[in-house]
């Protein structure tokens, strides 16, 4: 059964669907968010009310795009509403090698996915923290820059400038 | 359709936040898009916490579905545990306004027929004594053992009893009134008597709390709706005025009941929340 047939079960209240899809998607949300929120009890909290919100808001899924995608949107907007400090910085440098995904996606995550030349791996991770920190919020998180300003606890026109300052810096890494 | 897949090592890498940021931001977009990587990743990731996660969710998810009642009593503002409280009353049930519509509804009935008879003002007595006394019955079944199906989780909650009646008593007493007030307007004689219940009904319901505070509930409605029909009867006896105990000097008198009523209400609600009285 596919995510869209279950969320369309969920919304006609059938608790065994939401199971399967909390089977499904819980993990790697738990995942993702406990990189963006180094509080394992909030996480497990965000977790839960976003299930819970997929529960009372299933129908309002519109069948457009990865439901994944839209849960994730669920996600991070609960952590930014429940964040009152920005998040420690959990970012460390590595080599990176990795083959790009063919997936349709916007440009933006496109570029992150294209790292397989390890040029814009390495770029990304020569990044400074704060510049690399407002990309992933916007590009890969999804969020608009005021989302982003509250999450990472700056004002909305530092995150404006970080990501000129971001995009520039990648442009010109990878000329 | 994904045909790449990201290494198994990669996603463990990622489970365990060994990655570097670059790959890390790859992984994330990926696992949007694919069941597979989300599957395998799910494999690394705390058993423990993800079922300590649905049983919470399990516990929200299962918590019923306010009423009608509660429902547009939280939209009027009513915050949530009162809202509850007041749902769970018996005399504020639709079970409830429809047996007082009905009662009502042969008093005004009763009205309109003695209207037309040799005692107009029978009719209308009858009604003001129904009307008055409707709230006194909705306050006796809206709490203590035996009526109320909350009443052993009201003991043991941290809210006061006396508090949680006096809410419930306001409750019955408001949707009452406005039932005998809809009901009123039907009457035959649309004057002065359309509102004369109003203190006698205030004062009825608190002298039944005031006696609450020494006996039981029911004892305590009992005996005041007794006694009112009984006082009732005797006015519908007197022989120029039928209505006479509606008038100035009754309405004075029901002021006195609810003054004393209060006072002794104030002094002695700690009663209420022990149920010692019964």
């Amino acid at each position: 059964m596919g995510d869209a047939a279950l969320l369309a079960a969920v919304a006609g209240g059938d608790r065994g669907a939401l199971r399967s899809l909390y089977e499904r998607h819980a993990p790697w949300l738990a995942l993702r968010l406990a990189r963006r929120c180094a509080d394992p009890g909030l996480v497990e909290e965000i977790v839960q009310d976003t299930f819970v919100a997929v529960w009372k808001g299933a129908e309002r899924y519109l069948g457009q795009g990865e439901v994944a995608a839209w849960i994730w949107g669920i996600g991070i907007r609960r952590l930014i509403d429940r964040l009152r400090r920005p998040p420690p910085a959990l970012l460390r440098s590595e080599p990176v090698s990795v083959p790009a995904g063919a997936i349709e996606v916007s440009a933006e995550e496109q570029v992150m996915l294209g790292i397989e030349h390890g040029d814009l791996g390495s770029a990304l991770n020569r990044l400074s923290p704060e510049l690399r920190a407002v990309l992933q919020a916007t590009a890969l998180d999804g969020l608009t820059t005021k989302e982003a300003a509250k999450l990472l606890g700056i004002p909305q026109g530092t995150v404006k400038t970080r990501l000129m300052r971001a995009r520039a810096e990648l442009r010109e890494a990878l000329a | 359709m994904t045909v790449w897949h990201a290494a198994p090592t990669l996603l463990v890498d990622y489970a365990r936040g060994e990655i570097d940021e670059a790959r890390a931001h790859s992984v994330e977009a990926h696992l949007l898009a694919c069941a597979t990587c989300r599957a395998t990743l799910a494999g690394g990731v705390d058993r423990e916490q993800l079922k300590r996660i649905w049983a919470e969710i399990e516990e929200v998810v299962d918590a019923p579905r306010p009423g009608v009642v509660e429902r547009s009593l939280l939209r009027l503002g009513v915050r949530e545990h009162v809202a509850r409280l007041l749902a769970a009353t018996p005399s504020l049930r639709l079970s409830w306004f429809a047996a007082e519509t009905i009662a009502l509804g042969f008093a005004v009935l009763a009205a309109n027929d003695a209207a037309r008879g040799a005692h107009p003002d029978l009719g209308l007595l009858v009604f003001l004594v129904v009307a008055a006394l409707l709230p006194v019955c909705g306050v006796a079944v809206a709490y203590g053992p035996g009526v109320d199906p909350t009443y052993e989780v009201g003991v043991a909650s941290p809210m006061r009893m006396h508090r949680l009646l006096l809410i419930r008593a306001a409750a019955v007493l408001a949707t009452s009134t406005l039932l005998a007030g809809g009901a009123a307007l039907l009457l035959p004689q649309l004057d002065w008597g359309v509102a004369v219940w109003l203190l006698p009904s205030l004062s009825l319901v608190l002298a039944s709390l005031a006696l609450a505070t020494v006996a039981r509930p029911l004892v305590a409605s009992g005996a005041v709706t007794f006694v009112w029909i009984a006082v009732a009867m005797t006015a519908a006896f007197h022989r120029d005025d039928r209505l006479i105990l509606f008038r100035g000097a009754g309405q004075v008198a029901f002021v006195l009941v609810i003054l004393v009523s209060a006072l002794v209400l104030a002094r002695r609600r700690e009663v209420l929340d022990t149920g010692r009285s019964r």
